[in-house]
């Protein structure tokens, strides 16, 4: 008895004695690393103090960039990134800048995001770190594909979708534009398949390829859960394509149409009763349930944005996702995405690559919903004029608009536009099942 | 074996067009029916006497006041 207690005794004092020292340890750890960083203040002459003033100046940073730098995500910076790298940023940054304010293009989103570019390439400050400004932003909402699906429930909240009830099978053209996304697949294979340029995996790939679903959230969502290294080049290419709309579209559909077939009048769509719009959303989502969950996060934030519009009894909800939250959402997606435009993220070759396709994505995509109203031209028996099938590369509401334009130049009076809607509100549903496919496939 | 990536992107392109188009096209289907059942059996219920349509159908509004605005000057003459 008296051996048994005396074991269970020593057992006791042995387990205390670890406790104790390996408490002691971490409290050592923890004195020692706070000793490393608050050291103490030595006196300093006033020329030191200018000396390591001066040593933290951007200036001298990026004059004489030095070995072992870090970015914010602590890889070591190349001495080209640390000074001529982030040079070119500031004047492609201002270049933002000047498209965004001056040209107009897409300015709610290029503006904030060149900001955020701005703000990244500060040298020293580390905006871009866990800890940084756009850091947190960028994990708050883009890393965990958050922001994208707010920003889509607005656009839901924003979309009438009696132009396509009105005329159903449009819809079909929004499905033909999203060759541009599949097309620009292959281009982005073959691109690094055969020539040595660049070197894209296949998730690079499909995240490259959906900008030619033209549709910025939808981008962003794909390219931050597949290649989220090429965030930057991807939303600055998807949103600076989305602004040239209206200069990339016409000549390709002035090229693959007649003067006839531009002229054609479509006859007035018929009234689209309420309840059709109410249900509409169900119908979306219960199909995305039984089809393809893949694409449900966006397709489900898109119709409850459109569901809480079209209820008519939560005018509170929608105007909030439709102004106020959408607004939110827009400032700090522009920032985080702006993040991704530090010098070492975006001064590769892959985003020379990433413009080329995104611009060939959406010239295919333009291309084969164009075809694809000649096509049905033919085989309806109402007329369709095929110049509405490059309204189904998203783009909401430019590419329609663009539409409407190039049939009144033709046609003057020939108004298109609500006819070009109902393909276009089809290209956001069509690129966010195409964006579901890729996902199915990679998961 | 190397994977070879135009091949692979080549079939995900057959996959993904058809399930975009199948989708739309199951979409359309839908629609149409939706359009064919609230026709038949809703149709009297578009103006006012089951939903609250004062909201959305601002143009029905329009064309009651450009209505009573044509008797009135109707009317006058």
């Amino acid at each position: 008895m008296k051996m048994k207690s005396f074991l269970l005794a020593a057992i006791f004092i042995f387990f205390a004695n670890t406790a104790m020292l390996s408490a002691s340890s971490v409290h050592e750890s923890a004195t020692d690393a706070q000793q490393q960083q608050a050291k103490p203040y030595e006196p300093k002459s006033i020329a030191q103090l200018s000396a390591t003033f001066l040593e933290r100046t951007g200036i001298y940073a990026m004059l004489f960039p030095q070995e072992g730098v870090t970015n914010g995500h602590g890889e070591e910076m190349t001495l080209f990134e640390q000074s001529t790298g982030r040079v070119i940023m500031f004047a492609i940054i201002f270049l933002l800048f000047y498209l965004a304010i001056a040209k107009g293009f897409e300015p709610l989103l290029l503006l904030p995001i060149a900001f955020g570019g701005l703000l990244a390439n500060i040298p020293i400050a580390n905006m871009t770190s866990d800890h940084g400004m756009l850091g947190i932003i960028y994990n708050m909402g883009i890393a965990n594909e958050f922001f994208p699906l707010l920003i889509f429930m607005g656009v839901g909240a924003m979309t009438d979708f009696g132009p396509l009830l009105s005329n159903p099978k449009t819809a079909l053209l929004g499905g033909a534009a999203q060759f541009g996304i599949f097309g620009s697949l292959i281009g982005a294979a073959a691109l690094s398949q055969y020539t040595g340029i660049v070197d894209f995996s296949l998730q690079q790939a499909g995240a490259i390829s959906i900008i030619g679903g033209a549709d910025g959230p939808t981008s962003i969502f794909i390219a931050s859960k597949l290649a989220p290294e090429l965030l930057g080049a991807i939303a600055v290419a998807a949103y600076s394509y989305m602004a040239l709309v209206p200069v990339i579209q016409p000549p390709i559909m002035r090229a693959l149409t007649s003067k006839e077939e531009r002229c054609i009048v479509m006859p007035k769509t018929r009234e689209v009763k309420r309840l059709e719009k109410l249900i509409f959303p169900l119908i979306v989502v219960m199909m995305i349930a039984l089809v393809l969950p893949d694409a449900a996060p966006l397709m489900g934030a898109f119709a409850l944005g459109n569901f809480a519009k079209e209820s008519g009894v939560v005018d509170r909800l929608s105007n909030e996702m439709q102004n106020s939250l959408i607004n939110i959402v827009t400032i700090f997606l522009g920032l985080g995405v702006g993040s991704k435009l530090a010098s070492d993220s975006f001064l590769v070759a892959e985003t020379l690559g990433i413009m080329v396709i995104g611009l060939l994505a959406f010239a295919a995509g333009t291309a084969a919903g164009v075809i694809m109203g000649k096509i049905m031209n033919k085989f309806s028996k109402e007329p369709i004029n095929p110049l509405i099938g490059a309204a189904g590369v998203s783009a909401v509401p430019m590419a329609a608009r663009v539409v409407s334009k190039v049939g009144a130049e033709e046609k003057p009076g020939n108004i298109l536009l609500m006819h070009a809607m109902g393909p276009n509100v089809a290209g956001v549903i069509g690129s966010a099942v195409a964006a579901g496919v890729l996902l199915s496939i990679f998961n | 074996m190397e994977t070879n990536l135009v091949l692979e992107s080549l079939k995900f392109m057959v996959l993904g067009m058809g399930v975009v188009f199948l989708f739309l096209y199951l979409l359309v289907l839908l629609m149409q029916l939706q359009a064919f059942i609230v026709g038949k059996f809703f149709s009297n219920n578009n103006d006012s006497n089951t939903i609250d349509t004062k909201k959305s159908n601002d143009l029905d509004e329009k064309r009651r006041i450009a209505a009573i605005i044509g008797a009135v000057m109707q009317h006058k003459k």
